[in-house]
């Protein structure tokens, strides 16, 4: 019984930090409502009828999960090292790109071939871009922060040059868009008359596959890094291999999650099918706690976040750029946490709380 | 084509378009190397430039004042950067999660202000930017007056904080007392100086200067204002001050490659290279990458880069 209240109370106290962040962003999101004339009550009811109001709209929540889920599971193996990979708009990308030219180029081989097939590529695509920005910081010490936020307007260019130039769809009337994949590769539809596809299992199967990871040699590695480069380099790791490794997997999920995307909404490439989950994977990322149930339920907040938010936008006028501010303020909510916690301290014991140090995001290990 | 390239008129517009196009990255670098150089990263100038870019569209658009949108503009700089003070000096938090949260922030921020200001319109509001202001007698040179004379008044503000920046920064006591938080907290501590105070003044600094930087997009470079206007600039700033190891006159000549870059990139799309567009526009970032390559081996950060600094702490 009271092993029961504890545990109860374990996870009152790890989900009151995100859940309180949520409620001051969302009040700050109603003040800044009010402030341009509009209605905080009749905005945040859409937004959350637009989000869970059909089975239609829950099963749009949840396809917007998908890759928020895999890439923000992604980007927490990098953060948890202490590597800030910010460009998983451009990793999703090229993992589109691969994923594409595989399914378009060998169109002849079986679907049950040609699936896992581009799926490794999607895999390989993101790897390799966000892998680029491990061995530039790993040989040449530049900071990954801004080579891969510059990789990610790269992508977009090279996205956009693909599209128009060598993979435009020749009966395409000119648009800049790629041909259809074949109906067979496909991935199958979980609920007919809505678009939730099959890669929400893949999603949650790679939530799952994330406690694995940490448990695993490499998952121990990489955790170490995240202690201090000293810390790792005593345990005889070998820093400069690790932070490529690091890059390569964490960047290779991005790639997957663009997988999940031209697989199961869009069947082609296109100019805009990045449609800026990067940055938000870091949101639900920190939110999360870098863990990965917290990644799995804070990507299905947002997710709602953004499905209502363009229903918000359509039915009431308020412009979707809200949902960008609530992230911000999560974020800054999220870490703000901290100086409470300090000064709650302080004020309990009379004594400054060293304990905290500038590394450590949000506890999480 | 090559004889075109060739010609006198097009190096004086590639050289010109240079200048222009390096002055929002130059302001929000040179305030950069205040912040930077006490030891805190800012990746929210994005977000500020935004904010900034906003503010001195609005500023103008409803005084119809050129000066008011550009104090308003700073103001809004200042205003927003705080949030990154804050985050990185008293709550200690992890500068680049603080930076991105105030990036993507800013971004929000700002399209949903000038969203609810502005409605949605058919054409895009739009204000008289500050107009080119030719330098007597100097504008007259041949070849060096229009690259270098005939600019709006901005430009030359611009290029007048490079030396103003280096002074402060090397000969007065507020420029040591910035260096020294940066290199030994622990040492400025003892001798007394305010070690959060200097921190939260460079950042402000830094958070002014881009937002005179984004300012100098909307209405000193264009006459509107658009979401995606500052495109990775405030990164770039970043990045050129690293590039140019925290010297202004450095950091001029950074900011110049990179308006080089730009400005060619624009006239080699208008002279209808055999080169597909993308390639080109992607030319300043893929820039970016190689300026950092080659320098982040031997660029000697402030020992307490990225490090917050706590009394208490050891």
């Amino acid at each position: 019984m009271l092993n029961r209240k504890t545990s109860l109370k374990n996870i009152m106290v790890s989900i009151a930090p995100p859940v309180i962040s949520i409620g001051l962003a969302m009040l700050v999101g109603a003040l800044l409502l009010l402030f341009t004339g509009q209605d905080p009550l009749e905005a945040f009811k859409t937004l959350f009828w637009g989000a869970f109001g059909s089975t239609n709209r829950i099963a749009e929540t949840l396809v917007k999960a998908t890759p928020l889920m895999i890439m923000a599971l992604g980007t927490s193996i990098a953060f948890k090292s202490q590597l800030w990979n910010i460009g998983g708009d451009g990793q999703f990308t090229l993992g589109t790109v691969f994923a594409m030219l595989v399914a378009l180029n060998f169109s002849a081989l079986p679907a049950p071939i040609l699936l896992p097939l581009s799926f490794l590529a999607a895999f390989l695509g993101g790897a390799l871009w966000g892998g680029l920005a491990g061995v530039f910081r790993a040989k040449f010490n530049a900071n990954e922060v801004i080579t891969t936020l510059m990789l990610n307007y790269v992508a977009v260019y090279l996205l956009g040059w693909l599209v128009r130039g060598p993979m435009i769809d020749p009966n395409g009337h000119g648009f800049p868009q790629t041909p259809l994949i074949q109906e067979s590769l496909k991935l199958p539809i979980l609920l007919s008359g809505t678009r939730l596809h099959f890669g929400i299992i893949i999603a949650v199967f790679i939530i799952f596959a994330g406690y694995v990871f940490w448990r695993s040699t490499i998952g121990f590695r990489i955790k170490l890094m995240g202690e201090g480069h000293h810390v790792a380099r005593y345990s005889g790791i070998k820093i400069s291999k690790t932070i490529v490794l690091i890059m390569f997997i964490s960047s290779g999920l991005a790639g997957v999650a663009g997988w999940t995307e031209v697989f199961g909404i869009h069947y082609r490439l296109l100019d805009d099918i990045n449609s800026g989950y990067g940055m938000l994977a870091i949101v639900v990322a920190l939110l999360g706690n870098l863990n990965p149930l917290g990644i799995g339920i804070s990507s299905f907040f947002f997710a709602a976040l953004i499905v209502g938010g363009s229903t918000m936008q359509r039915m009431v006028g308020v412009p979707f750029s809200l949902v960008s501010v609530i992230e911000g303020l999560v974020i800054i909510f999220v870490i703000s946490r901290v100086v409470y916690t300090q000064w709650r301290d302080r004020h309990a014991n009379r004594t400054f709380n060293p304990g905290f140090s500038h590394q450590s995001t949000g506890g999480g290990h | 084509m090559q004889t075109e390239l060739l010609t006198q008129g097009f190096l004086i517009s590639l050289l010109a378009g240079a200048i222009r196009t390096s002055v929002p990255i130059l302001f929000t670098a040179l305030g950069d190397i205040f912040t930077q150089r006490a030891g805190i990263l800012n990746l929210g100038l994005e977000g500020i430039m935004l904010m900034g870019a906003l503010g001195g569209f609005v500023g103008t658009y409803f005084t119809d004042n050129l000066w008011v949108g550009v104090l308003i503009a700073i103001l809004t700089g200042v205003l927003f950067s705080l949030i990154m003070a804050f985050l990185s000096v008293t709550v200690k938090a992890n500068q680049v999660i603080a930076g991105t949260a105030l990036t993507i922030l800013g971004t929000g921020l700002s399209a949903y202000l000038y969203r609810s200001i502005f409605g949605v319109q058919k054409l895009p509001p739009q204000i008289e930017a500050f107009p080119a202001l030719k330098i007597p007698i100097l504008g007259d040179l041949p070849f060096w007056g229009p690259v270098f004379f005939n600019h709006n008044i901005l430009v030359y503000l611009a290029f007048i904080l490079v030396i103003v920046t280096h002074i402060v920064m090397e000969k007065t006591t507020f420029g040591l007392s910035v260096r020294a938080v940066g290199e030994h907290p622990r040492a400025a501590d003892s001798r007394g100086i305010n070690v959060p105070l200097v921190r939260y003044l460079c950042v402000m600094i830094g958070g002014a200067f881009a937002g005179l930087g984004g300012a100098f997009l909307s209405i000193g470079f264009m006459n509107t204002f658009l979401d995606q206007m500052v495109a990775g600039r405030g990164f770039i700033a970043v990045a050129v001050v690293i590039f140019a190891r925290w010297n202004p006159y450095r950091a001029l000549g950074a900011a110049l490659l990179f308006g080089g870059a730009n400005a060619l990139q624009l006239r080699l799309q208008a002279l209808g290279m055999p080169v597909p567009h993308q390639f080109l526009l992607a030319l300043p970032y893929i820039l970016t990458i190689l300026v950092l390559l080659s320098v982040s081996k031997k660029a000697e950060f402030p020992a307490a880069y990225t490090v917050p600094y706590s009394r208490s702490e050891r």
